[in-house]
């Protein structure tokens, strides 16, 4: 990936969330770039960590509790942790945008859907409210709203939840922004809605040209929609590469775990595998890899259980954070690496 | 790994437990709370703390125990239920030591049945046996005449009926250290009387009403359609009616006593009650717990008290404490306006009403220190109302 | 709209007759009447003179008649708008609730309009800064405000403020000063301020508690809706996302509480028109229940019920119009 082409870029995030029973770290050295016009998928289990990745570049974590400890993001070169307030409410809505979960309660019950797109529209647009309105009844068209002046007027509680979600994703590209975060924007959808979202953004992002910083857990929708994957578990990405290169060939043991588990046509096994054990809370993480006391390989390594392995490259364009993914340590293996797999830009060693 | 009922690690926590440890975090309602266990004592104790009679005296050579000879029936069954009281709360301590939570429940009921019935039995026999002797003799002034010697006095050597108009209207000095009212009784011994009648009215008018609510509300929420719809229609008559007006009204046209009040009070605030505890039938019919138990064919009363009130009784008793706080003040307000109990008898409310004087003196000593018993107590059972309400809400939440 | 309105209105006439009858029923069946308390213990008169009087007088109040037919009688009355006559002031009750009630009502909107113009703001700042000092602090003199009983904030308001023992800032009692009528309006105004002061200062103190803690609740529920991270995420700056978004989501249950506050406003009248002796019609209910002036003690239940009737209507509209997530026909 070429610098210039990088539109967002997170160093090193961590948050953490200063509670009564204690300390959480929710998100802890993330590190990850987002292309233009591309969709990059945060993968992982509930908890991990990857809504408030999201929720800390639009900086909406909700301040008294959580706090960004470390790490910085940028944004077409601005560093958003540094702005201002103000600086950011400019920012957010227009040039970057988000999506939520439930739309059932995302909306505010109390005013028409056309009103809130307008609002949206309006605070960032020099636009009267005729025209505004008239933007916002395009917008309802252009997601597949049909009947659009009349839905215009109706309320949240009036629609289905595929249309709400149809409506959010409306007001979040009203102004057309260049990156999309979509925080698992399926996920309360029947299946059949689902589909049609999903072929809605990408339509939206072809149309537009904008990024798509995708959330789920639900890996068949990344292995259709994304063009870049990162995994996370446990506040930490354990594996970063391509969509199809992820696919073909996990390399942390978790991506391995997780694929496993997905049944596929043709699956012949008696028993689908699973990944042994649960997943830490996040007040008590193992020592070490946190993914070890669940890992085939790691359960019983002295290395995995007492030092944490941080995300490297392992591959050209793939990285993984795991003792027993071969990759480069020393100037010597990285030659011998280049000779096997061609020259390419160095990246992190281990350190 | 079975589990054995028996085995003390594998208990959890029972939901009283889990309610009343949230609760002990909050200090504020905790010193509240002992306030108003404070006031209990006061007011049992009450004949020893203030009374004319001493506890004893000498006359003549020989030994004379007066209080105790005076003490009315009143008192006795007050002792009887402090007693019980103390005895229940200590036999709670033990089943949380010594019973599984799942047995607990049934174990309770049985004691608090068995207190109960031991309770209104000894009142009973008690009005019944014991005399209502009046010993007019005024000892204080038999010591003073040196008539007797070697008596021995409550800290407040005063009765809240006693009149002398000698001393009346006199602001606090040594004699009587809170003052004294319209007709000479000393104000620091009418006080500590008064909390008699104030936590008798909270407990016994919030009870009256808890019980018309549960049971009214128990109906309408578990049965709904025809019944609830006429049952609301009755409900919303009685919500309509200015309750105050209706107190005052019943309060003026009856003859006055302790009793009246309460229960009117009692049959006019029932409403919010019956108001939460039929919403939280109308969300509970539909649980399976409570499908089993009519496929089972358990009769309603056992459906509806033993397994659904358990489970929505929380509101009813955050509006409980709130009920109590508001009953004292009613009763304060009616005996303010001269409704209320009729004097001797002492109440707060009344003593407040004589903080200004027919000729229009302003008696400071009558109007701060019953307003002040007043606030502190309501404030208490505000306070600790609120801090039930903490402690039970959050829980629910994080449980489900 | 119309539609429900008069379905409500209609569902409050057996509300209205169940609270005639309710109220009619206790003023037969309590001991005494009004013209044994008139009459006195008639030592002056002998017996059988006193007797003829007695059974004269209670012709001519109607009060020899059954029961039922008493109240039919004066439930038709009632419906005209006469309530009879005062046994004690001699008058159509008509007139005196007529003068009356404009005073308790005046008393009671001001008191309203001040809790709502401090609670509304109060809430939203305690929500907004919650668990800070502002919100601790102020919950605290919240709720030891609303502990406070109304005859004492009274008494000792009459006590340090208005009389010559310690400060003598307001009058102590009425509406007006005896020299009112002679005054020209914007004096006569100012005097009846005066005089209001401390009354409506008592009315008010207790609905603040309860108003704030109600906007708290509401606010601090809703700014935690997801809705107001979907306005965050637009890029609305804080005050616009508190005022238009979160705090137009808590006045719903706020405004069903006016339809509460206005009653038990009603309620504390009779306590606070006793002690500044506010001739409304708090005062009359108190006289006449003390002297047993049944016409007046039904007419002021029947008015009081009415008035709460109006309120809980009022309410309920108020509540379908602010959410639109009511629609008329699904609310009964």
């Amino acid at each position: 990936m070429t610098k210039n082409n990088v539109l967002l870029s997170v160093e090193n995030l961590s948050v953490e969330f200063f509670t009564e029973d204690g300390q959480v770290r929710a998100v802890q050295n993330v590190t990850f770039d987002i292309s233009k016009a591309r969709t990059f998928a945060l993968v992982g289990e509930s908890g991990c960590g990857k809504s408030v990745t999201a929720l800390s570049i639009m900086r909406l974590i909700p301040s008294p509790p959580g706090e960004v400890t470390a790490g910085r993001i940028l944004f077409r070169g601005r560093a958003l942790l540094e702005l201002k307030e103000r600086q950011m409410q400019r920012i957010r809505g227009d040039r970057i945008a988000m999506i939520f979960q439930e739309p059932m309660t995302s909306l505010n019950p109390v005013y028409t859907i056309g009103d809130q797109i307008v609002e949206a529209i309006r605070l960032h647009q020099k636009k009267n409210a005729s025209q505004a309105w008239a933007d916002a009844v395009e917008m309802l068209a252009r997601v597949g709203i049909s009947d659009p002046q009349q839905r215009a007027m109706d309320y949240p509680h009036q629609m289905s939840g595929g249309m709400r979600q149809r409506v959010m994703i409306a007001m979040a590209v009203s102004c057309e922004p260049s990156l999309l975060i979509a925080d698992e924007p399926t996920t309360a959808l029947d299946v059949t809605i689902q589909a049609q979202i999903l072929n809605l953004l990408d339509e939206l992002q072809k149309q537009n040209g904008m990024s798509i910083l995708l959330i789920t857990h639900n890996l068949g929708v990344v292995a259709e929609r994304a063009d870049k994957v990162a995994v996370m578990y446990a506040s930490r990405i354990v594996e970063v590469a391509d969509a199809g290169p992820l696919f073909a060939q996990p390399l942390h043991p978790y991506t391995q775990g997780l694929l496993r588990s997905l049944p596929r046509l043709g699956y012949t096994a008696k028993r689908l595998p699973t990944i042994a054990g649960t997943v830490p809370d996040p007040l008590h993480f193992p020592t070490g890899c946190k993914f070890h006391p669940r890992c085939p390989l790691g359960s019983d390594d002295k290395q995995c259980q007492t030092i944490e392995p941080m995300l490297r490259e392992v591959r050209p364009g793939r990285k993984a954070a795991c003792w027993h993914c071969p990759g480069y340590e020393t100037e010597e293996e990285f030659k011998e690496y280049e000779s096997k797999y061609g020259k390419h830009k160095r990246a992190s060693v281990k350190s | 790994m079975t589990k054995e009922p028996n085995n003390k690690a594998n208990w959890g926590i029972s939901y009283g437990e889990l309610v009343w440890r949230e609760f002990g975090k909050n200090r504020l309602s905790v010193l509240c709370l002992g306030f108003i266990v404070f006031l209990f004592v006061l007011a049992v104790l009450a004949p020893f703390l203030a009374n004319g009679k001493p506890y004893v005296i000498r006359i003549d050579g020989r030994l004379h125990f007066p209080l105790f000879g005076a003490l009315k029936a009143t008192d006795y069954c007050v002792f009887l239920a402090a007693i019980i009281g103390v005895a229940q709360l200590l036999l709670i301590r033990r089943n949380r030591r010594r019973i599984d939570p799942s047995l607990r429940g049934g174990v309770f009921w049985r004691q608090i049945s068995v207190m109960a019935f031991v309770l209104v039995g000894g009142c009973v026999a008690i009005c019944l046996r014991v005399p209502y002797k009046l010993d007019a003799t005024n000892y204080r002034d038999m010591v003073a005449s040196d008539k007797a010697t070697g008596a021995l006095f409550a800290p407040v050597p005063y009765g809240f009926g006693e009149v002398d108009l000698a001393v009346r209207e006199q602001p606090p000095n040594a004699q009587h250290w809170l003052g004294t009212d319209d007709v000479g009784s000393d104000v620091l011994c009418r006080l500590i009387h008064g909390s008699r009648i104030s936590l008798s009215v909270g407990f016994v008018a919030v009870g009256i009403s808890c019980l018309i609510g549960i049971f009214v509300g128990a109906i309408l929420g578990y049965f709904g359609g025809k019944i609830d719809f006429i049952g609301m229609r009755v409900v919303e008559i009685v919500m309509a009616i200015p309750t105050f007006f209706l107190i005052i009204t019943i309060v003026a046209f009856f003859p006055r006593s302790l009793f009246n009040i309460m229960i009117i009070i009692g049959i006019t605030s029932w409403t919010g009650d019956a108001r939460f505890i039929r919403a939280e039938f109308f969300k509970l019919r539909k649980q399976d717990f409570v499908q089993a138990a009519r496929s089972l064919g358990l009769p309603l009363r056992s459906i509806l008290f033993r397994h659904m009130l358990p489970n929505g009784i929380a509101p009813v008793l955050v509006n409980a404490t709130f009920g109590i706080a508001g009953a004292i003040f009613i009763e304060a307000a009616l005996s303010f306006l001269g409704f209320g109990v009729a004097p001797p008898t002492p109440s707060w409310g009344q003593m407040l009403s004589l903080g200004v004087s027919t000729t229009g003196r302003f008696l400071w000593w009558l109007t701060l220190f019953p307003g002040f018993a007043i606030f502190f107590t309501v404030l208490a059972y505000n306070l600790v109302g609120e801090a039930l309400r903490d402690a039970i809400d959050p829980r629910l939440r994080k449980a489900a | 709209m119309t539609t429900y309105v008069i379905r409500r209105l209609l569902l409050m006439i057996p509300t209205l007759l169940g609270i005639t009858i309710m109220v009619f029923a206790i003023s037969r069946l309590a001991p005494g009447d009004p013209v044994s308390l008139s009459m006195g213990p008639g030592g002056q008169m002998d017996a059988e003179r006193a007797a003829d009087v007695r059974e004269a007088r209670m012709r001519l109040y109607g009060l020899d008649k059954p029961v039922y037919e008493q109240y039919m009688t004066w439930l038709w009355k009632v419906v005209r708008l006469d309530f009879g006559d005062s046994i004690k002031h001699h008058r159509p009750v008509f007139d005196l609730i007529k003068e009356r009630l404009p005073i308790t009502l005046s008393l009671n909107i001001i008191a309203f309009v001040i809790i709502y113009t401090v609670s509304l703001p109060l809430g939203i700042l305690a929500a907004v800064r919650h668990k800070r000092f502002f919100d601790r602090a102020s919950s605290v003199i919240l709720f030891m405000l609303w502990s406070l009983p109304s005859m004492w904030v009274g008494q000792m308001l009459i006590g340090y403020f208005c009389g010559p023992a310690f400060k003598n800032w307001f009058p102590p009692a009425g509406l007006s000063s005896n020299n009112a009528d002679q005054l020209t309006f914007f004096p006569w105004f100012g005097d009846r301020l005066w005089h209001l002061a401390m009354p409506v200062l008592c009315l008010t103190y207790t609905g603040f508690a309860y108003l704030t803690k109600q906007v708290r609740a509401g606010m601090l529920d809703n700014l935690r809706a997801d809705y107001v991270r979907t306005a965050r995420a637009k890029g609305l700056s804080n005050a616009v996302v508190i005022f238009r978004h979160a705090f137009r989501n808590s006045i719903i249950p706020v405004i069903t509480i006016m339809a509460t506050l206005l009653p038990a406003m009603l309620a504390g009248s009779v306590i606070i028109e006793r002690i500044f002796s506010v001739p409304g019609m708090g005062l009359l209910a108190f006289e006449a229940v003390t002297t047993r002036d049944y016409n007046v003690v039904m007419a002021v239940a029947t008015v009081g019920g009415v008035l709460n009737l109006v309120g809980l209507l009022l309410g309920d509209i108020a509540y379908a119009i602010a959410d639109p997530r009511i629609s008329f026909e699904s609310a009964v």
